[in-house]
């Protein structure tokens, strides 16, 4: 059987989407270096297309730089997609951890609870959301965090209760450790291969909930992300296709990416299925 | 299985999500009370302006003036007669426009399951059986591409395609207003019009569930069972036939009901971009205008819709895998 | 002494028959209109959202139109008379007239509209009707109008989208504000409604027993809702409807359609309802309590990049709170001018005297400025004060909220700093412009009023005078007053008169035939 890392970096796929995902990654940290002026600022003649002089990938209606606009977009995107996975996996961990190792009553309550998001439309339930606390990135994570934890919560129980029958964490029951040591030292580690396939590709989501609820005009306002460049140049889309087509396509490829490194993760870390 | 306990069964899971339910509405309610403004400067606003007195007796007469907990009460207490109350700011009753929009709603999301978990087997079992192939190769980076790209875009680019450019469908609407089609006319128009939002809508399900039905596939042939099964001679379309297929396809049905929910939301979007009369664009103008007796209504009837179709899916489970035993 | 304003209706008829020329016109056809948003109701009389007036007007009638001077037209009123001290209006109704229903129209149905329901529950009648006492029906076709005090904004309020005609036999059974025939109207306008399907459209089909002979021309209006904006340009581009205005369309596709030969496009048919775009600014509170700090920004804002940037050209930049569609009327003033070249520097010179001096990044202070919630243009024009201000130093950012959060914190919380906004100046001054200034419409928890909580004894009084004056001149000087007053104290900063763009097909003429455009009700409407 090979190891993780043949597995891992072994797929050619995989290598792709690390490639685009470090492009972004590097766009999104160094995105003050590589383009130093405020990305709202209006710099040129709307509607360059691009390759104009000076815009390698156009201006938008008002004259702002497409490309500075993805650069920076790709921070605020980012930031919002991996904020709201990191609460969703850490609120949708403890909830489903608790509800499989104790089961009866607060597994049952939990359940419910996880019931309850099910059985609303949790895209409407982001919409109000997001309008009752006014659109901003910090709402915009919370609202999105909100509507995904509960298939963390579900993983995470599934996990735990086959963990816990196993050998070692009876044995640790057998010797007095306490429950929360059990649950995080015993349990938790070994739920762990699900959790980072489920949580990379919540990342991927994210983006794509973020996407649309500013298609829908509920985006944050004053800051750049790719969203809001798609919601700003939808109007435009017959005239400067460029507006809605390359923010469109750069989601496209990061949602790829972020999903080939995903099933790469799966294959590597379930390597019974990647044989077959 | 004998129908004594699926009645029994049904009736059992009913009442279990009726908790469930009421925690829909109450939750809602509250949390809409958090958001500021009200229908009354809604309404006003919509005016370009009103006198106090008028916004004063708006309130007055939509209960406003209140305590909230009463409020609440009043509202339970109806609801538990099935009367979900009066839109003020549509003056008609909640039920009434709830009806109006469920049927073109039901018929978005049916076709669109129908397309995409009919469409999704099919590529799943195809790129499962041509495993490891440039064709499962090709399937697996499609159904990856469908996935990644936002529901919005997909639409956007079909009307501009083959509404605008092509002309083969019509841009938006579910029925040709200037016609007026009677009898089976309508049927076919209505049918025209709603292949670009099912296109739309289904592109991202589609992808799921081929992507679950690869993997499923794969994990059901690597099981014991199958190895037995080949021991014991059993050729191996018959195994994938009366075996694997069947197995494979319970998480797809999982699935298929948990993103009942999802797709009620994610009909909002495809929605707004084709004009479809759906519950859902009347959500999204119900939230912006506080017209809160309405959404209300909605949750609690999608909610109604979500909870049939899980026990439908429930139901379908057992058909698929008589081992399961309803609990 | 009396003035008269008695007009013969053969002869106005005559008028408007004249723009269609004197041969018959073909008969039937089917206009699709785009309506945006739908609307929540069809009842006009307790409901002013500006959607429901677009569908009801083709089904109510009114006692007068108007021509695009603003003067009254006959329509169920066939002559009328104001008394020389304006506390008497006599309309004298058509005797013709019957409603949707067979019921033929009487003096009765005017005073239950004007006494029970407009001025009981209409948003805006409430105040336009204030000073009507009575009605009086001494014949079944005679009405008069009592007043305590002038009213001369009054007649310029009677077309049928703002004061629709109602049938007492239907809307007087019940509560006018929850009335079983809300969303089925019944009038006596050209067209009949017929079919509402929520989500979708509106049918009107055609009025055969309507009171103008021969008319309407069209067999069939359609109202169609498209909540996605490129979709309505498309199906527009398509033939698939036929008119859109009020800025349903976006203002570039506006531009594109205009160039096809199936579509044309008109700024004509706004000049009732004249909207501005402004910033108000929160004068209770530094900084903006300060007036030099509300000029800088006056100053800063770059009102013609707006214009060509955000709405495409269909707007001139506005020169004080009343627009220059009042010009012909004599009602317009003309205020400071902020456009000019060395604005800038003048913001920069009022900020450093105000005591806002740049700290080390070059920022004076920082503010939240907040966005009307009316759709993209609006953020887009957001977007650009906020890099406007900052060419002065104001570090501004960008709050956008929904329409009831932002309503609230503009004009029942006073909580924020500066806002941009939308008004209609309306038929008259009195009706939309006195609202935003006057100190008696600083009324917390009232939308659309006075929110910068500024007002002047001095600018209370021309107004106030200007609203009980019978003359036009007296207005005129009133208003020419107030105008440069307002500017100066920068209240609010007036930005630019919207023009909207109606987009029609070519296939249909005379669709655009009065000062509220497609609030019209197409009777004259035929294809070509």
């Amino acid at each position: 059987m090979k190891s993780f890392n043949a597995r891992f970096y072994g797929n050619p796929r995989v290598y792709l989407g690390l490639v685009w995902l470090a492009l972004v990654l590097i766009a999104a940290l160094f995105a003050g270096v590589l383009a130093p002026r405020d990305p709202f600022a209006i710099v040129g003649q709307p509607f360059l297309p691009p390759g104009s002089e000076g815009f390698l990938l156009g201006t938008d209606s008002l004259g702002r730089d497409v490309l500075a606009g993805l650069i920076h977009g790709a921070r605020t995107t980012l930031m919002i997609a991996v904020l709201s996975t990191v609460a969703a996996i850490a609120f949708g961990t403890v909830l489903g951890a608790l509800a499989g190792y104790y089961g009866g009553i607060v597994d049952d309550i939990l359940m419910r609870l996880t019931e309850f998001f099910q059985t609303i439309p949790w895209f409407l339930f982001a919409i109000v959301l997001v309008a009752i606390l006014s659109p901003s990135a910090m709402n915009l994570v919370i609202a999105i965090a909100v509507v995904s934890w509960p298939p963390i919560a579900r993983v995470v129980r599934a996990e735990v209760m086959a963990v816990k029958a196993r050998e070692f964490v009876q044995a640790a029951v057998v010797a007095g450790q306490r429950d929360m040591g059990i649950l995080f030292g015993q349990i938790l580690p070994n739920t762990l291969s699900p959790l980072i396939v489920t949580g990379s590709l919540m990342v991927a989501t994210a983006i794509l909930i973020e996407s649309a609820l500013s298609f829908l005009g509920l985006g944050s306002p004053g800051q750049m992300s790719w969203g809001f460049q798609i919601g700003a140049g939808r109007s435009f889309l017959r005239d400067a296709w460029w507006l809605v087509t390359v923010p469109g396509i750069v989601i496209l490829l990061t949602v790829l990416a972020i999903n080939l490194i995903g099933e790469g993760l799966n294959d590597a870390l379930n390597p019974r299925l990647a044989d077959l | 299985m004998k129908n004594a306990s699926i009645g029994g069964y049904i009736l059992r899971r009913l009442l279990q999500t009726i908790p469930v339910i009421l925690g829909v509405v109450i939750v809602n309610f509250l949390l809409l009370q958090l958001a500021p403004g009200d229908l009354a400067t809604v309404i006003a606003g919509e005016a370009g302006g009103a006198t106090p007195e008028y916004i004063a007796e708006l309130r007055a007469r939509f209960g406003q003036d209140q305590p909230l907990f009463v409020q609440l009460l009043n509202y339970m207490g109806n609801l538990l007669t099935f009367d979900l109350g009066y839109s003020f700011r549509q003056s008609a009753p909640v039920l009434d426009l709830l009806l109006d929009r469920l049927w073109p709603t039901l018929l978005l999301m049916g076709t669109t399951l129908m397309v995409s978990l009919s469409l999704g087997i099919l590529l799943g079992l195809l790129a499962a059986f041509w495993v490891k192939t440039w064709k499962d190769h090709l399937i697996s980076v499609t159904a990856v591409l469908l996935y990644a790209t936002p529901l919005f875009w997909v639409g956007l680019m079909l009307v501009l395609v083959f509404a605008v450019k092509l002309d083969w469908f019509p841009t938006s609407g579910m029925e040709n207003v200037v016609a007026f089609h009677e009898g089976w006319d309508r049927v076919w128009d209505i049918a025209h019009h709603l292949v670009l939002p099912t296109v739309t809508l289904s592109v991202f399900y589609l992808a799921l569930y081929a992507r679950l039905m690869r993997a499923s596939m794969l994990e059901q042939r690597g099981l014991d069972y199958v190895t037995t099964a080949r021991a014991k001679g059993l050729k191996d379309a018959q195994i994938t036939r009366r075996h694997v297929f069947r197995n494979a396809l319970l998480p797809v049905v999982t699935m298929a009901g948990v993103q009942t929910g999802s797709l009620l939301g994610g009909s909002v979007v495809v929605e707004a971009v084709f004009a479809w009369p759906g519950l859902g664009q009347l959500a999204y103008q119900s939230l912006f205008a506080r017209d809160y007796n309405l959404l209300l209504g909605i949750f609690f009837l999608s909610a109604i819709l979500v909870v049939v179709v899980n026990l439908l899916v429930d139901i379908i489970y057992v058909i698929l895998d008589p081992r399961i035993r309803l609990r | 002494m009396k003035s008269f304003f008695l007009t013969a209706a053969g002869l106005a008829l005559a008028t408007a028959l004249s723009v269609g020329g004197a041969m018959a016109q073909s008969q039937g056809g089917t206009l699709v209109q785009i309506t945006q948003p739908e609307p929540p109701n069809l009842a006009p009389y307790v409901s002013t959202s500006g959607p429901i007036a677009q569908v009801t007007s083709k089904v109510f009638d009114g006692l007068l139109e108007y021509n695009f001077d603003l003067e009254p037209q006959p329509s169920l009123a066939e002559s009328w008379e104001v008394s020389a001290d304006g506390l008497t209006i006599t309309f004298n109704l058509r005797e013709d007239v019957v409603f949707h229903d067979g019921t033929p129209l009487t003096s009765e149905d005017v005073r239950f509209t004007i006494m029970d329901v407009l001025r009981e529950a209409h948003p805006r009648g409430i105040a336009t009707f204030r000073n009507v006492t009575a009605v009086e029906t001494p014949d079944s076709h005679t009405a008069i109008f009592r007043l305590d005090a002038p009213a001369p904004y009054l007649m310029k309020a009677l077309h049928s989208a703002e004061s629709p005609i109602l049938p007492a036999h239907i809307y007087a059974e019940g509560d006018i504000r929850a009335h079983g025939n809300a969303n089925e109207p019944i009038g006596s306008g050209p067209f009949v409604f017929t079919e509402w399907r929520r989500g979708e459209f509106v049918r009107l089909d055609r009025n055969d027993n309507y009171w103008r002979d021969g008319q309407p021309y069209l067999d069939r209006i359609v109202v169609r809702f498209i909540a996605d904006a490129s979709t309505r340009t498309a199906v527009l581009e398509q033939g698939e409807a036929h008119i859109a205005g009020f800025g349903a369309v976006p203002y570039q596709d506006v531009r594109r359609l205009e160039a096809l030969d199936t579509i044309e496009v008109t700024t004509r048919g706004y000049e009732m309802i004249s909207p501005i775009v402004e910033i108000i600014f929160n004068t209770q509170e530094p900084p903006f309590d300060n007036q030099m700090v509300r000029q800088a920004v006056n100053y800063a804002i770059d009102r013609q990049f707006v214009i060509d940037n955000v709405w495409f050209g269909y707007g001139v930049p506005a020169s004080g709170p009343i627009s220059s569609n009042f010009e012909p009327s004599g009602l317009f003033g003309r205020g400071i001018d902020f456009s000019v070249p060395d604005r800038i520097d003048i913001a920069n010179r009022l900020l450093d005297e105000a005591g806002f001096p740049r700290d080390a990044d070059g920022i004076r202070f920082e503010i939240i400025h907040d966005v009307t919630p009316y759709g993209e243009e609006w953020q887009r024009f957001g977007e650009i004060t906020v890099q406007n201000l900052a060419e002065i130093g104001i570090r501004a950012t960008l709050r956008y909220e929904d329409l009831p959060t932002w309503l609230a914190r503009t004009y029942t919380d006073y909580d924020f700093q500066l806002t941009s906004n939308f008004l209609f100046n309306q038929a008259d001054p009195v009706i939309g412009v006195h609202r935003g200034i006057h100190s008696d419409r600083i009324l917390p928890g009232t939308v659309f009023v006075n929110g910068s909580r500024w007002s002047s004894p001095e600018t209370d009084a021309l107004m106030n005078a200007a609203t009980v004056a019978t003359d036009a001149a007296t207005r005129q000087e009133a208003y020419q007053a107030l105008v440069p007053l307002v500017t100066e104290a920068s209240p609010v900063a007036y930005v630019l008169e919207l023009r909207y763009p109606t987009v029609l097909s070519t296939q249909f003429s005379d669709v655009i035939t009065t000062p509220i455009g497609i609030y019209g009700n197409y009777a004259f409407t035929h294809q070509r």
